[in-house]
């Protein structure tokens, strides 16, 4: 990273105060960790303070992630980018040597931060919660982890693919109609044949889920790491090209 | 004489369409130059090229001494303020949260940001949301953006618009300050009288062509203004000046269109020699609005 883009990334923290980050990044947490507790506390095993396990709770999580994300991803990419074309920001950086391509690779670092520690915040409460009502097994911290990771990387490439499209189109109820799309795309996905999920960033959350119900019991899963990283490369090979057309575009 | 900016055959083509046309700038270093021309004449256009935001279709761009590159452009940009087309600001923050990101991107000292604030007389407006600004208020904090990283060159792309008198009487005199602290301005506008003032040196662009560049006494001097004849017959005198060039009745007097000395004399001489009584010869009084608006209007000199 360019000393620019590090001062372009300090600056992308700034301009979210009394941009809404933080009602967003909460509600996207609640949500979260709503959706998990509806799973958990609907499968009978939780009723019994003996039987309680993880896995309706993970899986719980998995699903909430995959339905909560989308739009508000797309809403905090849509807000951060829109200062820019409402305040003539980029020919603002644009004249103080920062590119829009390297703005856009700051907002993406700035936000990612963001939804990383959304994420960690999301993960920490909801083991203090299993914790709390006493669910005797040890957590299953690698397929925890591994299911974590590869949502948040699911995450990080949609809040990519947001960054430019709002940076592109100005009208920012496009990328939000996407969010809404993609949210209903994530919610099928897991139930749709597993080649028809890798069509689209969003049905990866379904590549990625922690637990799944296999007849009556709940199974631990391991996300689908060659189709991740395939998404990965995808993403930021697309993100490069577009940002480095940005960096040559005239303001 | 040194300029700060200098173009060489600046031409600027989307599709078929040429915006600028091989445009040569000169502005000498320390002055106020006034880029003048009508709405879609082309200064917006040749002051991001200026300024390496868009890339010259032909031609090149010399500031402070060196081409203006994209490769050049990060350096140079560090030592030229900018305020292109509306003013920047970010609504949801306040004045001084606005100039921190300015700080922060190029490395300012507070002082810095502190004399840029005081210039532009905003000190006291530095914890209201931009969003709650008025334009003026606007476009003085984006002044403020431009001067904080104490540039060399400033380059303003209509700073009066939307401005009312007291705001542009405001321009003017902080200009002149600028100018006085040793800052070349470069400022743009459609109307002559909003830097006509101001401006030391002026370059007049029209359809995308530079149609005029020089000092204001140099302007007048460029335009050779109508001349009317007072005479006995008038009407008969119009009939004889019109076999020597186009001209007009006006009253008691015939209107000769731009005559140089020497076709002044031949009229006078035609008239007498015609037997019509020449009462009077006089140049038709000039501002400098009319001059502007008929080289803008006629394409040039």
């Amino acid at each position: 990273m360019t000393s620019a883009t590090v001062k372009g990334f300090t600056n992308e923290f700034a301009k979210m105060r009394q941009l809404g980050v933080v009602p967003v990044g909460s509600a996207l947490l609640l949500g979260v960790l709503g959706l998990t507790m509806i799973a958990a506390l609907g499968d009978p095993s939780f009723a019994e303070p003996r039987t309680r396990s993880w896995l309706p709770m993970l899986g719980g999580m998995s699903m909430g992630v995959a339905l909560m994300s989308p739009l508000m991803l797309a809403v905090l990419a849509s807000r951060q980018v829109d200062i820019e074309h409402q305040g003539q920001g980029w020919l603002l950086s644009a004249t103080s040597g920062l590119t829009p391509g390297q703005v856009c690779r700051a907002k993406l670092v700035a936000l990612g931060a963001v939804v990383a520690m959304i994420t960690i915040a999301t993960n920490v409460i909801i083991l203090g919660v299993g914790l709390a009502l006493g669910v005797p097994a040890p957590p299953p911290v690698g397929h925890w982890l591994a299911a974590v990771s590869g949502a948040l990387l699911v995450s990080l490439v949609l809040l990519a693919l947001h960054v430019v499209l709002a940076a592109k189109v100005e009208n920012q109820l496009v990328g939000l109609g996407i969010g809404v799309l993609g949210t209903l795309f994530a919610a099928f996905a897991s139930g749709l044949p597993t080649w028809l999920a890798h069509l689209a960033p969003w049905g990866y959350y379904a590549l990625t889920r922690a637990a799944e119900y296999q007849g009556e019991s709940v199974v631990l899963l391991l996300p689908s790491w060659p189709s991740l990283l395939g998404l990965a490369v995808v993403g930021g090979v697309v993100f490069a090209l577009v940002t480095g057309r940005l960096d040559r575009q005239e303001v | 004489m040194s300029y700060i900016v200098t173009t060489e055959n600046l031409t600027k083509r989307y599709r078929d369409r040429t915006v600028v046309d091989g445009v040569d700038l000169r502005v000498p270093t320390g002055c106020v130059y006034g880029f003048l021309g009508p709405n879609g004449a082309g200064k917006s256009t040749t002051l991001k090229m200026v300024l390496s935001l868009i890339r010259p279709t032909s031609g090149a761009v010399q500031v402070l001494g060196q081409p203006m590159t994209r490769q050049t452009r990060r350096d140079l940009l560090g030592r030229i303020g900018s305020l292109i087309e509306a003013p920047p600001g970010y609504a949801h923050l306040t004045g001084a949260e606005n100039m921190r990101l300015v700080q922060r991107l190029l490395g300012l000292e507070d002082a810095q940001v502190e004399h840029a604030v005081r210039t532009v007389r905003m000190n006291d407006q530095m914890d209201k949301k931009v969003g709650h600004y008025s334009l003026g208020m606007k476009q003085r904090l984006g002044i403020a953006m431009a001067l904080a990283r104490r540039p060399e060159l400033l380059v303003l792309d209509e700073p009066s618009n939307g401005l009312d008198p007291a705001g542009i009487e405001e321009m003017r005199e902080l200009l002149r300050g600028l100018a006085e602290d040793g800052v070349t301005v470069m400022v743009s506008s459609h109307l002559l009288g909003e830097i006509d003032k101001t401006a030391t040196v002026l370059g007049i662009l029209s359809g995308g062509r530079m149609i005029f560049q020089g000092t204001r006494d140099e302007l007048f001097a460029a335009s050779t203004p109508d001349v009317l004849l007072d005479c006995s017959a008038p009407e008969r005198a119009q009939a004889v000046l019109s076999r020597i060039g186009p001209a007009t009745l006006e009253g008691s007097a015939v209107r000769l269109a731009g005559p140089g000395n020497r076709a002044v004399a031949g009229a006078v001489a035609a008239l007498v020699g015609d037997g019509i009584g020449v009462h009077g010869v006089r140049r038709d009084e000039q501002t400098l609005e009319d001059v502007f608006a008929e080289l803008t209007s006629g394409g040039g000199l």
